[in-house]
């Protein structure tokens, strides 16, 4: 037991080691974009997920990162903020939205708390469109100031004036966040998510205040959101209303279910496939929206548990195949 | 504003009803009855206006014909999608939500590839207005609420008054109990699909007759059908025709005094208030 632990720790480790050198290998920037996109994409479906964990499918993730985003780009081109403050803080009004907002919308229940989810994210756009004051309205913001750079001493020197401090930049935020959510699903609270997905009613009777925790668990979820949302702007140096559509949100919640949402890796591994595949297969631009359909329709018709039950479905194939052959030899 | 703008403003706001309601119905037909949430249903309204472009456009097809055929064959694609696509998942809402997410990519990627994304129009051969107490009212919009009045009409008659649809009724209540009286659920599912898809085609070929059509126009179908039956109540036929009702109202009326963007705020803000004091909607019932 120990053992198995130390050996998948430290091929963790090796694999953390590697993304470091990434960049080292694939130096173009398109290459370095693809992988700057995956790791977004795997920051926020993994936390969807956390959302999910309590029973509730958010389908206003695109809203909260439209609401990071324009946090972030307006403290820094309009208060001077640090950039470095702004985008945690973009993170932050995004979470306190999302509990404001979370207080009401956890009265309804399954399919109608997603319907008002999304129905949220269409009135930020919209706001985001009609405030031209603020948000310089349908055409958005432009000309957006990269992150400030970072000296340290020599050692580290990132002027963001290329793709592979971004990269570094979203490789650290990606690997923080997910510690943070690995952290949270396997603490009390995470247990707690869990009951209130399985009992609602349950949960409330043995003295959980179920209201609070699917509202932290939206309000947690939508930070992580917020916070990505806050850095895009930045590493695209543009920010408009439709950044973030609700096909976006669409797109998150693919990665998550494809990946299979009943494991932590789950939305890791469907966020890699299913953004790098597509790149691999950017000869046949046009037909990349039927693949993505046809691997969720293949998902859902074949693998209830994902990409990651994979595997394990595969043993069962394989098993019986073999009994089979046994039974008539 | 003149009562003649006035009168203008709320027939452009009927019009809009006429379209909610019948994207709406199809909506919560197959919502009650396969309870599932049909989100592809925008794409099928797509198809519909689409259909009766090429139909009329290019075979140059008479309008009303074209309006027929295609309701027919959407429907029938109706049934062949609850077919292939919804059984297996019938009383699973998350996994056949999924699916019909898939679906949205998948139907509107091949009218992509088809037609192209640039806008398309079709000329409605029904023109002409109609005065009545010097009101102009152009026969276009009218007969778009004529429609969906006779349509509502008739899907209530047949509800209330054939055994079909009293057996829709029943399995939206209560699907096992149903399926125990010996009511056949596979047959009664493609009917309520076929019926719905049908109606989602018609709404789309009328607004196609107004404005012009293009690839991702359902996405507002989809919205506008969803904010309906939230509003009104989950399975409810009064609840839809209330909500649409409202609804197109609103959005007909509201842009005309200020932006279209605060009139859109205002209309999502409306149903969330109303789903916070009222979750069942304005007739649904728990």
């Amino acid at each position: 037991m120990n053992k198995k632990l130390l050996i998948s720790l430290f091929s963790f480790l090796l694999f953390i080691t590697f993304l470091f050198f990434l960049p080292l290998i694939f130096q173009g920037p398109y290459h370095l974009h693809t992988l700057i996109l995956t790791m977004m994409n795997i920051l926020l479906a993994s936390s969807l997920r956390l959302i999910n964990l309590s029973g509730q499918m958010s389908l206003a993730h695109g809203g909260m990162m439209t609401i990071g985003a324009y946090t972030s780009t307006l403290l820094v081109m309009k208060l001077g903020f640090s950039s470095w403050l702004s985008m945690p803080l973009g993170g932050l009004f995004a979470a306190l939205v999302a509990c404001l907002v979370g207080f009401p919308f956890s009265r309804l229940k399954g399919i109608y708390f997603s319907i008002v989810t999304i129905f949220f994210s269409e009135m930020v756009v919209l706001t985001a469109q009609q405030w031209q004051g603020l948000t310089g309205g349908s055409t958005g913001i432009f000309n957006i100031p990269r992150p400030d750079p970072i000296k340290l001493f020599g050692l580290l020197n990132l002027t963001f004036s290329s793709k592979t401090d971004f990269y570094y930049l979203m490789l650290t935020l990606m690997l923080l966040s997910l510690l943070i959510l690995y952290a949270i699903e396997h603490s009390r609270v995470g247990l707690t998510f869990l009951g209130i997905r399985q009992s609602d009613s349950l949960a409330e009777s043995v003295g959980i205040p179920t209201t609070g925790f699917k509202v932290l668990a939206f309000g947690l979820g939508s930070f992580f959101a917020g916070v990505t949302g806050g850095f895009y702007p930045h590493y695209i140096s543009a920010i408009n209303p439709d950044s973030f559509s609700f096909l976006y949100t669409i797109y998150i919640l693919i990665y998550m279910t494809v990946g299979g949402e009943k494991y932590f890796v789950g939305p890791i591994l469907g966020a890699m496939v299913l953004t790098l595949l597509p790149e691999a297969l950017r000869p046949l631009k046009a037909f990349v929206p039927f693949f993505f359909a046809a691997v969720l329709m293949a998902v859902i018709f074949f693998m209830p548990e994902g990409l990651v039950g994979l595997p394990g479905r595969a043993k069962i194939v394989m098993d019986r195949f073999i009994l089979n052959r046994k039974r008539y030899a | 504003m003149s009562l003649n703008a006035l009168a203008q403003t709320f027939l452009n706001g009927l019009t809009l009803s006429g379209i909610y309601i019948l994207v709406a119905l199809g909506l919560t037909l197959v919502m009650s009855i396969m309870g599932i949430v049909q989100v592809s249903h925008g794409e099928i309204y797509m198809i519909g206006a689409y259909c009766v472009y090429y139909l009329v456009a290019i075979l140059e097809v008479n309008f009303v014909l074209a309006l027929i055929i295609s309701t027919l064959f959407v429907g029938g694609l109706g049934i062949v999608l609850e077919r292939s696509c919804f059984r297996p998942f019938r009383g699973q809402p998350d996994r056949a939500f999924t699916i019909s997410i898939a679906l949205i990519l998948i139907l509107q990627n091949i009218v992509l590839s088809i037609a192209g994304g640039n806008p398309r129009t079709y000329t409605n051969p029904i023109t002409g207005v109609l005065k009545i107490l010097g009101i102009a009212i152009s026969w276009k919009r009218l007969i778009i609420v004529l429609v969906g009045l006779g349509l509502l009409v008739v899907l209530f008659l047949f509800i209330k008054f054939t055994k079909t649809g009293q057996a829709m009724l029943a399995i939206s209540q209560e699907r096992e109990g149903a399926a125990l009286q010996g009511m056949d659920i596979d047959r009664i599912s493609s009917i309520a699909m076929f019926l719905g898809c049908g109606l989602a085609a018609l709404a789309g070929a009328l607004i196609g007759s107004l404005f012009s059509i293009h690839p991702t126009m359902g996405s507002f179908a989809l919205m506008k059908g969803i904010a309906v039956i939230i509003l009104g109540g989950l399975g409810s036929v009064p609840g839809a025709v209330m909500g649409g009702l409202i609804l197109g109202l609103v959005d007909g009326i509201l842009p005309a005094l200020t932006t279209t963007h605060i009139a859109g705020l205002v209309g999502f803000a409306t149903i969330i208030m109303i789903l916070l004091f009222r979750p069942q909607g304005l007739l649904g019932h728990e």
